[in-house]
């Protein structure tokens, strides 16, 4: 198709690869074949330039979304259970080697009351300094968190008193009465883009008494992803029995799973343009060689041997798809670096939590990805040109 | 170089469908080396594929084919390849060169399957068109010569290895008489030289009284022509 002349017929070049070659070049003259090979070859790189951009794609977004979750996760949790007292087990994990601070903190469900309205939040209680995920919330002295978003559809602001109840009840000889606490808003923050639920922050001790008792969680910072699982490990190894200890990755397993089948997912959709041009392969070589029939006969009166036969026609599937793949690979490659660098997507800044498609290529990734459709072709090419091998001179010959 | 052709009992039959259509019904043959036989019949005799079954295209049902004291029916595959591409050398009335190679290449063919040397191989294949009047043709495309030109390479292409056996099927059947007369002529002309063993198939009656022996081949049996 598109190689040059000088390209082929060079000296020692074996008798099969000199034919191949010719029969490629060829294949710009008779409209037919033309046509079929430009499906096989265009075919084949629509389907891995699909698959390098839509797999980069994801690998981008599934990148920000793990970064932003994860910053919301801490690096090792452990769960203290009622009986146990959490303070204690707190002061026996920050003496852990690798272990650079703790924070205790509970978590729970209830509701936030201001002037007749309400609204169901998840509660948590932290203790010391307010914890990283409640972005940009300056302290105006003790008192709850709540979203930004919230406080201004209900036109709360800093100071104002709201009250805070828990699904928990306590007990009294009248019967169950609620437990509520009224508190000022310290602060808004505003939540992560990814958060579907307003979380509302208040002191360990308040929380305490609206959700306890119950099991208190000790996070632990690990001073990094990867360092969580070693520090773990220790952990655990100290810790009392009835104390869990689990690390960033197994908080989020479920997410990671969802996140590799996605790909998975997509990578066999996207498979299926690879398996049509690989049909076309096979179309197309049958194709040659039912036009180039009489001539094979020939070579084969000539003293080409079957297999050599054979050979001429994988070279051929082999070349259409090494300049289809090619091509996939570059238009690929250039097109996820360009949409990337220059964040040519974007996306309404209001509606997700990115405002532009990310695009991140994995080298392991392409390999796959090359791996599969040459693959494929190349098996389609065996298939197709094991009929230029079967074929039998006089047969060949006879019109 | 040469060598005797020797066919023994030679039986083929076409079967298609129901029909069964018995062309060659024991065929006995002997060239000896470097003769020129010609071999005439009515069309659908048989003759193209006695010749086909002298040339390992095809395999006979019974009987014996041996060149050069090979027996060819021991030979497959790519051993069998060998041996023709080595052994025999083809002209059929269609010339078959292949249309993306010039005539040069088309004439180097047969010696780049065997892997010959390249330089030596042009240098041959150059002499060669040379001796039939193509050497300022040799770097056209088959699609560009006339048919008298490419019947004139592809006899180059078929005695580029040497072979010692030469089958030629109506090697003029294509062409006008005056042509195909020219074309005859050097075919005589290079068998000659070359000391090749011949069997030419034809109807041209001039071309068959050419050769040294003629046999027609009717109702599947091969009799001693009448000249
Ligand atoms: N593959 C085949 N299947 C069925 N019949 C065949 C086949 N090949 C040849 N025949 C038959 O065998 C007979 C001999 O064919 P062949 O081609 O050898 O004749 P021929 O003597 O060369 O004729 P012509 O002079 O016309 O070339 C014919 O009747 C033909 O129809
Ligand atoms: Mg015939």
């Amino acid at each position: 198709m598109i190689l040059a002349r000088s390209a082929d017929c060079g000296p020692g070049l074996p008798f099969a690869a000199v034919v191949a070659l010719r029969y490629l070049r060829s294949t710009r003259r008779d409209s037919f074949v033309r046509f079929l090979s430009l499906v096989a070859c265009g075919g084949l790189a629509v389907g891995v330039a699909a698959l390098i951009l839509s797999l980069a794609a994801l690998t981008g977004f599934q990148d920000a979304l793990k970064e932003e979750i994860l910053s919301r996760t801490p690096e090792v949790a452990v769960d203290v259970p009622p009986d146990r007292d959490a303070a204690e087990v707190a002061v026996a994990i920050a003496g852990v080697e690798g272990v650079l601070g703790v924070r205790r903190s509970v978590e729970g469900r209830g509701w936030i009351l201001s002037e007749g309205r309400v609204r169901s939040v998840l509660l948590e209680g932290f203790e010391g300094a307010l914890p990283e995920s409640y972005a940009e919330a300056p302290s105006r002295g003790p008192g709850v968190y709540l979203p930004e978003r919230l406080a201004a559809s209900w036109g709360l602001e800093a100071g104002d008193r709201v009250e805070i109840a828990s699904n928990r009840p306590t007990l009294t000889p009248l019967g169950p009465q609620p437990r509520v606490l009224r508190r000022p808003v310290a602060g808004l923050y505003r939540a992560g883009r990814t958060e579907q639920e307003d979380r509302l922050a208040l002191p360990l001790a308040d929380a305490g008494r609206l959700l306890g008792p119950l099991t208190e969680r000790v996070e632990v910072d690990a001073g990094g992803l990867e360092r969580a699982q070693r520090v773990a490990t220790r952990l655990a190894d100290v810790l009392p029995e009835g104390v869990t200890v689990r690390t960033w990755r197994e908080l989020e397993r479920g997410l990671f799973f969802a996140l590799r089948l996605e790909k998975s997912v997509m990578f066999v959709a996207l498979s299926l343009i690879v398996g049509v041009a690989a049909l076309a392969l096979v179309a197309d070589v049958h194709l040659v060689i039912a036009a180039k029939r009489a001539e094979l006969g020939m070579l084969g009166t000539l003293g080409a041997s079957p297999s050599a036969l054979r050979r001429v026609f994988l070279l051929f599937g082999a070349g259409l798809a090494t300049v289809g793949g090619g091509v996939g690979l570059a238009l690929g490659l250039s097109g996820a670096h360009l949409l990337d660098r220059y964040r040519l997507l974007r996306l309404p800044p209001r509606v997700y939590f990115l405002d532009h498609v990310p695009f991140t290529v994995r080298l392991a990734d392409v390999a796959v990805i090359l791996l599969v459709s040459l693959g494929l072709s190349l098996a389609c090419a065996v298939w197709a040109a094991g009929r230029a091998a079967a074929l039998t001179p006089v047969e060949a010959l006879r019109r | 170089m040469s060598v005797g052709v020797s066919v023994r009992g030679l039986e083929k039959a076409y079967e298609d469908g129901a029909r069964r259509v018995e062309v060659l019904r024991g065929v006995d043959l002997s060239v000896t080396a470097g003769e020129r036989v010609a071999i005439v019949g009515p069309s659908g005799s048989g003759k193209s594929t006695l010749l086909h079954l002298l040339g390992t295209l095809d395999r006979p049902d019974a009987g014996t084919v041996e060149i050069g004291g090979q027996a060819v029916g021991e030979l497959t595959g790519s051993r069998l390849a060998a041996f023709r591409n080595r052994t025999i050398g083809f002209v059929f009335q269609f010339h078959e060169l292949l249309a993306e190679f010039t005539a040069l290449e088309n004439v180097m063919l047969p010696g780049r399957i065997a892997r010959r040397p390249l330089g030596e191989l042009e240098e041959r294949a150059r002499e060669l068109l040379e001796e039939v009047g193509m050497t300022r043709r040799s770097d056209h495309f088959p699609s560009q010569l006339s048919g008298g030109e490419r019947q004139r390479v592809a006899l180059c292409r078929a005695l580029i290895l040497d072979p010692p056996l030469l089958l030629a099927d109506e090697p003029t059947g294509n062409l006008d008489p005056v042509i195909g007369d020219r074309v005859f002529d050097l075919l005589v002309e290079l068998q000659e030289r070359h000391g090749t063993t011949a069997v030419v198939v034809t109807h041209n009656p001039e071309i068959a009284r050419r050769c040294a022996r003629l046999l027609s081949l009717e109702n599947g049996f091969l009799h001693d022509g009448n000249r």
